[in-house]
């Protein structure tokens, strides 16, 4: 149940001739681009449909890492997850670089451009100030408003729908006055955009800041998502996990991957490992399991998730 | 592509934007308490009731994040100020430099800025450190460029002192008051030395150094700059320099303009 083809309807002219992402994807990091190359038509890598990038690892430059980008754009479909559009910043709206996304997206024939629910930049005398990390949005009804306004203006300039990804975070702003959740539908339903969901940030804040992930992941809106993310994370303290990307998925993570196929479809689906990566190999056995869980629980079989469990536990054994 | 001085550089900003406080809102006041901590945590207080071990979290991801994405750029620097100047040094850009660029590459051409506009607060800082930062930077940037020539222009067997000889669409032609290129923990020249160097990025993608001598650097001044042809430029410099042989100087220059073609330097000539 993809809703990439709903999801584009409305400015339909640029992206109906691109490609879609589908089935399962890895983002892609600079050390595993030879060794995709390389296994590139084997079965050991079968799986990998879809690959990601952040765009500002590649607006601008040319040389080599324009040539591996074409060589990825040749073959895969490519979706790009920006980390600096700073949608919740209190600077304006960095219109230039949007501009330079929407021509990248244009040059290299990407449809799909997703961003994070945080911010990432300040405004210190006038001047506009990246700080390069995502930083968490007070959940206050103001910011809801600021926030869809800026994603609208962003689709607008774009001409084309974004998904938006709830974001992990480790400190909870004392100004807050909803919690996370309520927070994303709101800016989701007045921004009218869609929903990159990832799976690891909601077990990441759910022992962060003590709430249930089923939950969670029951009250999002299902037919907003566009594709999922999931991933590794750190466990620092028993109640504090950092999102590092650098380890392997924990079992939690995947019932919670499990449940939401049950819960909404079948979705595409993409692994991120960001530090500590292994060799492709390693990592496409990540990738192949969500795969066979996209094939396992589509079929909407498992009403509860005590089945979701069983069966999990099941296809691990 | 010739890289501009980098005064030039440090004017690619944005234009000034005035907000008063008073008209931000509550979130956003927030925020920037929330950032300043970030950036400067030793002297601005975190916003009131957040906790502190977790906002400590952010302080240490956010410093690590700009100190890697720096310290990438410029091994030598970091080698020669040491690790303390060195953290001291990246705080103190991370506090007074507001980074213009969302894209990482761009990092360390902030600091670079930020290092031409803001004076130096390592003490006995070396007089060579903002030569020895362009200097490496330049690798990074002629790495990435995305520079290109109208091939259609260039006569890739064009005789160089007919007509105008072409450097590499990602080149750079330097001049720097210290040896930049020979300074190591070791080597810390403290008197200015005219140093000139041609750097580029080949048909392999890499990038490589080529050290001139003040001539050879003037004859690619003039035939990149000026558009000269090879024997209209080596003509100039020999009248500049009252040499009474002009075709021997002719005869050497196409010389070595020949053998910037042979290292890949030169890709021809101007059709």
């Amino acid at each position: 149940m993809t809703q990439l083809g709903t999801a584009f309807t409305d400015t339909s002219e640029i992206s109906k001739a691109k490609h879609q992402i589908t089935g399962t994807g890895l983002g892609l990091k600079r050390e595993l681009i030879p060794q995709i190359q390389k296994l590139f038509g084997q079965e050991l890598i079968q799986n990998l449909n879809f690959v990601e990038i952040a765009p500002e690892n590649w607006i601008g430059a040319g040389g080599k890492v324009t040539k591996d980008l074409a060589w990825f754009t040749e073959r895969y479909t490519v979706a790009c997850h920006g980390l600096c559009l700073s949608l919740g910043g209190p600077d304006p709206l960095n219109k230039s670089f949007l501009k330079q996304v929407k021509e990248f997206l244009i040059n290299h024939n990407i449809s799909l451009y997703t961003e994070h629910l945080s911010y990432c930049t300040d405004f210190n005398h006038g001047e506009r100030g990246y700080l390069y990390d995502l930083l968490p949005i007070p959940f206050t009804e103001e910011a809801v408003h600021y926030v869809a306004k800026r994603i609208r203006q962003t689709q607008d300039i774009l001409e084309q729908r974004i998904a938006i990804e709830n974001a992990s975070f480790y400190v909870s702003a004392p100004i807050s006055e909803m919690d996370e959740l309520t927070f994303l539908n709101a800016v989701l339903s007045e921004a009218d955009c869609d929903l990159h969901l990832d799976i690891n940030n909601i077990y990441v804040n759910s022992v962060n800041f003590g709430f249930d992930a089923h939950t969670f992941l029951r009250g999002v809106p299902g037919k907003r998502i566009v594709y999922a993310h999931i991933a590794g994370h750190l466990q620092e303290a028993p109640d504090l996990l950092i999102d590092t990307h650098g380890e392997d998925i924990i079992d939690p993570v995947w019932t919670l991957l499990a449940e939401a196929y049950q819960l909404y479809g079948k979705f595409p689906t993409l692994l991120e490992r960001d530090t500590n990566i292994p060799q492709l190999e390693t990592l496409m056995k990540e990738v192949n399991k969500i795969a066979e869980l996209q094939a396992l629980y589509c079929s909407g079989m498992f009403n509860d998730i005590k089945a979701i469990e069983a069966q999990r536990h099941k296809f691990t054994a | 592509m010739t890289l501009k001085p980098l005064k030039h550089n440090a004017t690619n900003l944005l234009p000034k934007m005035n907000v008063e406080k008073n008209k931000l809102l509550n979130f956003q006041r927030y925020q920037l308490a929330f950032t300043q901590h970030l950036r400067q945590p030793k002297t601005s207080p975190k916003p009131a009731k957040v906790i502190k071990n977790r906002m400590a979290v952010y302080t240490e991801i956010v410093f690590n994040n700009i100190i890697d994405s720096v310290s990438a750029c410029f091994p030598v620097l970091q080698n020669v100020l040491g690790k303390r100047a060195w953290q001291k040094l990246v705080r103190d850009f991370f506090i007074r430099h507001q980074s213009q660029t969302p894209i990482f590459r761009e990092i360390p051409q902030q600091f670079l800025i930020y290092l031409e506009t803001k004076p130096v607060i390592v003490n006995n800082a070396p007089l060579f450190i903002n030569h020895l930062a362009h200097y490496e930077w330049v690798e990074l940037a002629l790495s990435t460029s995305d520079a290109e020539i109208e091939v259609a222009n260039v006569d890739f067997e064009g005789d160089l002192l007919e007509k105008q000889p072409i450097l590499s669409a990602a080149s750079a032609l330097l001049h720097y008051d210290y040896p930049v290129h020979k300074i190591s923990k070791r080597f810390r020249p403290t008197q200015p030395e005219a140093t000139y160097l041609l750097v580029f990025r080949d048909k392999a993608d890499r990038v490589k150094f080529i050290e001139l001598n003040a001539v050879t650097f003037k004859l690619l001044q003039l035939t990149n700059n000026e558009n000269m042809t090879g024997r209209q430029a080596l003509t100039k410099l020999a009248m500049e320099i009252n040499h009474p042989d002009l075709q021997a100087i002719i005869d050497f220059g196409y010389e070595i303009l020949q053998g910037l073609k042979a290292q890949g330097a030169i890709i021809g000539s101007i059709k």
